[in-house]
């Protein structure tokens, strides 16, 4: 008996060993397509771009959206031809004539109000309604005109329909199948065609060849989930992955230095990550204290030491792609004196003690937080770093539980406007912040409801100065995103975060 | 068989009560922290909104009515719907069950060869330099994180040699890796046990007899000292597989192995509540099903033993 079990195995190994012909990624058959597969930390929850729980990353693939962005992040057409504001509330689009959904049904303005509407209306309870809050009504003008009539004047209205959960679905499909159905089976006008999903491992699309815009390279893609990030790193250098996304800096050289593949740097294309100061903490309603915690700490040292230069130190809290980026504003240079000082007229010279908040969503928390503990220490504050699991903080913050001191970062995610990137953190009562001053919350309410884009820039050039001086936060960096690329490809990541892959080409 | 029955029956009942206990535990101790709202919604969703779908889920009705509800619906065989993938719970664990048990199966094979060969060399040459070699060996393959074998074994046989994939489940190759993975640490268990249990055998009375006997000592060993050894064996055998599946958590992530240890790590991280109780109470009645057979093999065995 036993020793059948050791010629099995015996057997079964010489078979693996000798069995050196592993699935590759990218493969070209004998019919010269080319198919790729992208390696991400986790699968998809859902295929309805009206209701996805994440970003759009594989969705965007099926789907279209009015209104897209080029590779220098500028607004261009889409299902949309035009847009133009026909008065304060009114946005016109003018939609692209000819399309047709993967299951034959027309691309229409019936189409634009269906999609938006089942978002909009309560009942559904979509996670994102709160992207298209500002939307009163879909208005179908002809087969090919929507107006969009916004509650109060919306200057983001063209941005809001280049993002998730604008694209555009089928009305009789998604009616005939249910909403359900529909996330497991989408169909959409985009440039690829679903074509399976095994859930928690991988989501398999092919070209749509009846495509509107020109025809992608790529034919067929797979979007595999491999959580573990050295497991990523390993499958794009043996060939598996083609395209890996969420490299850790601490294997970005691992990349750099392997023949199969290349790095991609997307620079300041994460979040803008800041130390929230709780004014209820009696030392931090003073603001010479708040001065004195962004004098304390040095950031270039963090970013240099800590972060490998895998962040840029910044005191802009709108990043270099958004709207309303006015360059780079001279904030604190790091002066341990200068905040002893500063903290002595307060009449803090003996410090105090306090806990610090983090959580693993940023690049290397822990040893940040650290570093941020260390340097306080030398000015007489007491820091006590609490890494909190990262659900947990989900809920906590946004209940205003955290610690008097947190670590949080955010940015302008896809919408890439000045507006998602500072409001929900400055504005008071606001769930993530903790900030409140009236004059700030006049401003930013201005800048969200005025078309006037050089009033914006001007609003939001003033907003910033305003929040450095008042320090509410200490200034720390924005992180930079990092993806692996294999050298049969051509492809750079993107601010936005998105994976056009009908952008993506071969090397040669 | 009166007595096989009356086994059957208590044990069915003791099954009952460890599922119960299980679900309730599951149950209470997801949420603790809170509910999955939140991580349902993007960051910058209104407290209006939140609330809507706090209660359309009806995560806003006291515990305890949760609770009754809960038992309500598993009792009558409905485990739910994953809240993110809108799926039956039960379906979903089912699905990505034969993936785990492919490779807890292989891993266990591999242990037990391995583990046994080298427990039996070891109480062959009991006290030899070869004893202390293996028992060394297997020893350090106990200690060293199943974390740093996955991922070394990845960079030298996916990445250097490229024979195998790095993970995924691409068919047989890729069950490799994981498995060697997964066997490395209860090698050591079941070789201990067995040299400790075969050398305890050799003293016995009726080993000497089979020595008077003139059979030679390999013969005793096979023969007569094996069968004795053995019970032992098979319970920390029989644990070491239920441990596996469900413990194959650290390693099906590394290798992203799409079972149910990866499906428990994802549905804990999102609060996906339904399909964690689904998980943990499948993996338990495996385990309860895993005690179950050992006792009748156990009582195969060695008939001395009453169920």
């Amino acid at each position: 008996m036993k020793k059948s079990w050791f010629v099995l195995l015996a057997a079964s190994l010489f078979l693996v060993a000798g069995c050196s012909t592993v699935q590759q990624g990218s493969s070209t058959d004998s019919n010269d397509t080319l198919g790729i597969t992208i390696a991400r930390a986790f699968d998809v929850n859902g295929l309805d771009p009206g209701f996805l729980t994440e970003n759009a990353q594989v969705v965007d693939n099926i789907f279209d959206t009015l209104v897209k962005r080029d590779e220098n992040e500028e607004l261009t057409p889409g299902l949309a031809t035009e847009w133009k504001p026909v008065d304060d509330l009114t946005w016109e689009f003018t939609l692209r004539e000819g399309v047709t959904f993967t299951n034959g049904e027309p691309f229409n303005a019936e189409a634009v109000k269906y999609s938006i509407d089942r978002v909009l209306d309560p009942e559904n309870n979509a996670p994102t309604f709160s992207y298209i809050s500002t939307i009163d009504e879909v208005k179908v003008i002809d087969e090919h005109t929507v107006h969009i009539v916004t509650n109060s004047t919306d200057p983001l209205i063209p941005t809001r329909f280049n993002r998730y959960p604008t694209e555009i679905v089928p009305p009789k499909y998604v009616e005939e199948v249910g909403q359900e159905e529909f996330a497991q089976n989408p169909i959409g006008t985009g440039p690829y065609k679903f074509v399976s999903w095994d859930k928690g491992s991988q989501v398999v699309l092919e070209v749509n060849e009846d495509y509107w815009d020109d025809e992608p390279e790529v034919k067929k893609v797979t979007f595999r989930s491999i959580p573990e990030t050295s497991t990523r790193v390993s499958a794009l250098l043996n060939g598996e992955a083609d395209i890996i996304t969420g490299v850790a800096p601490e294997t970005r050289e691992q990349i750099s230095n392997s023949e199969a593949a290349e790095l991609s740097v997307v620079e300041r294309a994460g979040n803008t990550i800041f130390v929230g100061l709780k004014y209820d903490f009696e030392p931090f309603a003073d603001k010479r204290v708040r001065q004195a915690m962004n004098y304390a700490v040095d950031t270039n040292a963090i970013v240099e030491y800590v972060l490998e230069d895998a962040a840029v130190q910044t005191n802009s809290m709108i990043g270099p792609k958004d709207f309303g980026y006015a360059g780079e504003y001279d904030g604190y240079e790091y002066d341990p004196n200068k905040a002893k000082e500063l903290l002595a007229e307060a009449g803090y010279e003996d410090g105090f003690s306090i806990t610090l908040d983090t959580v693993n969503w940023y690049m290397k928390n822990t040893d940040v937080a650290q570093v941020i503990a260390e340097q306080l220490k030398e000015v007489g504050i007491e820091v006590t770093v609490n890494n909190v699991e990262s659900s947990v903080y989900r809920n906590v913050v946004p209940a205003g539980e955290q610690s008097d001191m947190y670590v949080l970062g955010w940015s302008s995610t896809n919408t890439l406007d000045a507006d998602a990137a500072i409001y929900a953190v400055l504005r008071s009562g606001e769930s993530y912040s903790t900030y409140s001053n009236p004059d700030v919350d006049a401003k930013l309410d201005e800048a969200r409801s005025t078309s006037d884009e050089e009033r914006r820039e001007e609003l939001y050039k003033e907003i910033q100065e305003e929040v450095l001086e008042d320090a509410p936060r200490i200034f720390l960096y924005q992180e930079n995103q990092y993806y692996g690329v294999s050298n049969q490809l051509n492809w750079e990541g993107r601010v936005d975060g998105s994976i056009p892959v009908a952008t993506i080409e071969s090397a040669e | 068989m009166a007595f096989l029955r009356s086994y059957l029956l208590k044990r069915l009942g003791q099954s009952l009560i460890a599922v119960l206990g299980v679900a309730t535990i599951v149950f209470f101790i997801i949420r603790i922290s809170g509910d999955p709202t939140r991580l349902m919604l993007p960051p910058e969703a209104t407290e209006v909104q939140v609330e809507a779908l706090r209660e359309s889920l009806g995560f806003n009705q006291p515990i305890l009515v949760q609770y009754k509800e809960y038992l309500l619906s598993l009792f009558q065989g409905d485990f739910g719907q994953s809240l993110y993938f809108k799926e039956p719970a039960l379906q979903m664990v089912l699905h990505r069950l034969p993936a785990t048990i492919d490779l807890a199966v292989t891993a266990i094979v591999i242990a037990v060869i391995l583990g046994l060969t080298a427990g039996i060399i070891s109480a062959y040459r009991k006290n030899s330099w070869l004893d202390f070699f293996i028992s060394s060996g297997v020893f350090a393959l106990q200690s060293l994180p199943v974390f740093w074998v996955g991922i070394v074994l990845i960079l030298i046989f996916a990445v250097r040699l490229n024979w195998v994939p790095t993970s995924g489940n691409q068919g047989l190759v890729s069950l490799v890796l994981p498995a060697i993975t997964l066997a490395a640490y209860p090698i050591a268990p079941i070789a201990r046990t067995m040299r400790a249990s075969l050398i305890e055998v050799m003293d016995q009375d009726y080993m000497l007899t089979s020595k008077a006997q003139g059979f030679s000592k390999r013969q005793r060993i096979l023969r007569r000292g094996l069968k004795n050894a053995f019970l032992p064996v098979i319970t920390v055998i029989s644990l070491e597989f239920g441990v596996m599946i469900a413990g194959a958590v650290v390693t099906e992530t590394i290798f992203s192995w799409p079972g149910v240890g990866s499906l428990i790590v994802q549905a804990v991280s999102n609060r996906d509540f339904p399909l964690v109780q689904a998980s943990v109470l499948v993996i338990s009645l495996i385990y309860i099903l895993l005690t179950f057979v050992t006792d009748i093999v156990y009582r195969m065995i060695d008939p001395r033993i009453k169920l």
